[in-house]
């Protein structure tokens, strides 16, 4: 998913994936402390947006 | 390829009479030039209207799908492939069929007659991989193909290049569907774009409904896509949506050794587990 | 009727003279096949082009059509009101189309344009766009117009029709609306109108492809519903929307709303009778939720209901396009002799 979603143009980064036990409190931190670091570095999604249709 | 109607239809004719199967699935002659039409046939006296040539390009697996009776299917590498993604899904059983293999030497462009579909020009199964009867001498597999050439030219793309090669790809889609209707694959009862609750994409033709449509899509056929090519042939438009199936086929390959359809006796990757499943993605 | 002279080295300034007065939209090659599309203020209409691949008829029933906006936001006073998209009905002209594809309209304006219901979005497009044609001298293997209804240099819906002399067009004015656009692109030489009956019969002549419909009228609508024919014909139907889209007279759509936050478009998309989710009722009921039942609601719309209740000939008038494209070969020529030959055992 992620290597299909990379290869027709949505940056690597914007989707990630993770596996957490309910029982792994400070991995989830730790998991949502990267992903939301990495997904700022990578400003707002400009790609996979729907421009046309309904406007927010 | 001609010459092997005479023995298909032999094989037909002899079928049907001994009462083996209830119906031969196949091809007669189309109406218009290059294209043949997929046609049942259920008596005997009817097999003159089977051709075999280059023009047999829709997969004949996908006429298969969910039917009770018993049949003859005349089946090509690619077609023989789909019927075993077909028997390991169930939606067909072994038992129903009488598989008439065709050696296949590769279908012509639809719109160029003078050279291979894109597909065949680098198949490396040919031969169906599985069938009851053969109409003619297996041929020679071709060899050192490079079947990944244009997915790696796109892998080396900046992201933004790789965005625009599909934007430009998918222009002209006008979501007729033709592509996954064509597709063996494709095959549930509602498929996600006609899902209302929750609705999972628009239904114009937005670019971004649009690509997600053919992603999807293509996403669904992991680890199931043979490379048949029907997807491109039946495309009005046509739009190279193979572009986003081969991603996922060499993936397959590079990352579980897995070429689809090729035995009826593993389950498809994504459709099972082991300890040793690459998890790179996962953080 | 006037018939105009269009010398070709005056026909890129005429256009270039209309572009002030209306959008113009016209065939270009797009990728591998020709398109209709706005041109933009560099394109001229290729009036080389045989056929395009869909026909001319988004220019008045775009695919994807917003009709209304609307707001679900309850501190917008105007919520859950819906309003008019905004649109652009100025004057628009379509240059270079075909004769099926401007009789495709006129049928398809009988849907549209009805005493109980007049669409305002097809209507006000159609009646904001002057049709210029480009009559057939040269047609493809698969037309059959003449036994359609309709043939090369047939004027039904036309503003205008051209025919191609060589260095010249002879435009023909079949309406005011037509006479005005000439006068805007600045045409004026006085033309020759004893060129349009000669061209015609010779056109007429290259279209060798036949269908027999003329039984189709008489025929018990319940006896063709019943043909045992359907599943055979219907076999390698895969189902698509090509055939529907394709087709210069299928005018059905599906109502979407699509929202965005708290703001929304009420839309409308082509839909297409070969889909199982066209009939599917609320409760889960499908009437036609096998692949025969919907293959046969397509062609006895087309060739019978069609026929029956407006009397005005097939909803078909012969562009080919679903022959040339239909993935699985279905042949709508052989459906209708097929149809049109049937007798029920009685």
């Amino acid at each position: 998913m992620k290597n299909l979603m990379e290869h027709m143009g949505v940056e690597p980064g914007r989707l990630q994936f993770s596996w957490i036990s309910s029982a792994e409190s400070t991995k989830f931190v730790d998991v949502v402390t990267k992903v939301t670091e990495s997904v700022k570095a990578l400003g707002p999604n400009t790609n996979y947006v729907k421009k046309s249709g309904a406007k927010g | 390829m001609e010459s092997y109607i005479g023995k298909i239809k032999e094989i037909s004719e002899r079928l049907l009479n001994d009462g083996t199967v209830e119906c031969v699935v196949g091809f007669r002659k189309g109406t218009v030039a290059l294209t043949n039409e997929p046609c049942m046939i259920t008596k005997a006296s009817d097999v003159q209207d089977l051709v075999w040539d280059e023009n047999c390009r829709l997969n004949l697996a996908n006429y298969l799908t969910g039917r009770k009776e018993k049949i003859a299917v005349i089946a090509k590498g690619c077609d023989s492939r789909n019927i075993v993604n077909h028997i390991i899904e169930n939606k067909i059983s072994r038992e129903q069929l009488v598989i008439i293999g065709v050696p296949c030497k590769g279908m012509v462009d639809k719109n160029n007659p003078e050279v291979l579909q894109a597909n065949c020009a680098t198949c490396l199964h040919r031969n169906p991989v599985i069938y009851d009867e053969l109409c003619a001498d297996l041929v020679e597999e071709q060899k050192e193909v490079d079947r990944y050439e244009d997915v790696r030219k796109i892998e080396a793309m900046e992201t933004q290049d790789k965005w625009a090669f599909f934007e430009d790809l998918l222009t002209g889609c006008t979501r007729c569907y033709a592509c996954k209707n064509a597709c063996p694959l494709c095959y549930c009862p509602t498929c996600f774009v006609d899902e209302s609750q929750p609705q999972w994409i628009g239904k114009g033709t937005d670019p971004i409904d649009i690509r997600t449509y053919h992603f999807l899509r293509a996403y669904h056929c992991a680890g199931r896509c043979t490379d048949c090519g029907a997807c491109e042939a039946a495309c009005p438009q046509n739009i190279k949506m193979r572009h986003f199936t081969k991603k996922l086929e060499k993936d397959c390959n590079e990352l579980y050794g897995w070429e689809a359809g090729l035995t009826v006796d593993q389950r498809p990757p994504l459709d099972s587990f082991k300890v040793d499943d690459p998890d790179k993605f996962i953080m | 009727m006037k018939v105009i002279k269009i010398d070709k080295n005056i026909w890129a300034g005429g256009i270039d003279s209309l572009r002030s007065g209306y959008r113009l939209f016209g065939p270009v090659m797009q990728g591998d096949a020709h398109e209709y599309k706005e041109l933009t203020s560099d394109e001229t209409p290729d009036m080389a082009y045989t056929n395009t691949r869909l026909s001319p008829k988004s220019v008045v029933f775009p695919q994807s059509e917003p009709m209304f906006t609307y707001s679900l936001d309850e501190n917008n006073p105007e919520h859950h009101i819906l309003k008019d998209a905004p649109k652009d009905y100025s004057p628009r002209a379509v240059i270079g189309m075909r004769p099926c594809d401007a009789k495709a309209l006129s049928l398809v304006r009988m849907n549209f344009d009805t005493e109980e219901y007049r669409d305002p979005f097809w209507m006000n497009s159609y009646d904001a766009t002057t049709f210029v044609g480009l009559a057939c001298d040269s047609p493809c293997e698969t037309c059959f117009c003449t036994s359609a209804g309709c043939g090369p240099y047939h004027e039904e819906g036309f503003d205008v029709l051209l025919s191609d002399c060589g260095d010249a067009y002879e435009a023909k004015a079949l309406t005011e609306k037509g006479e005005k656009l000439l006068a805007a692109a600045g045409w004026t030489a006085e033309g020759d109108a004893s060129v349009f009956e000669p061209k015609k019969a010779e056109a007429e002549a290259k279209i060798v492809c036949k269908v027999e419909s003329s039984n189709l009228r008489g025929k018990n609508s319940l006896d063709l519903y019943d043909a045992p024919f359907w599943k055979e014909l219907s076999f390698a139907c895969i189902n698509c929307g090509t055939c529907t889209y394709a087709c210069p007279t299928c005018w059905c759509f599906d109502i979407q709303d699509e929202n965005k936050g708290t703001e929304g478009v009420r839309m409308r998309n082509w839909d297409s009778c070969m889909t199982s989710l066209f009939t599917l009722h609320g409760s889960g009921h499908n009437p036609r939720d096998q692949k025969h039942q919907r293959f046969r609601q397509r062609f006895m719309h087309k060739l019978k209901y069609f026929v029956d209740k407006y009397d005005k000939g097939l909803m078909c008038v012969g562009c080919g396009r679903c022959v040339q494209q239909c993935p699985a070969n279905i042949d709508i020529r052989t459906i209708c002799n097929k149809m049109n030959g049937y007798e029920a055992a009685s």
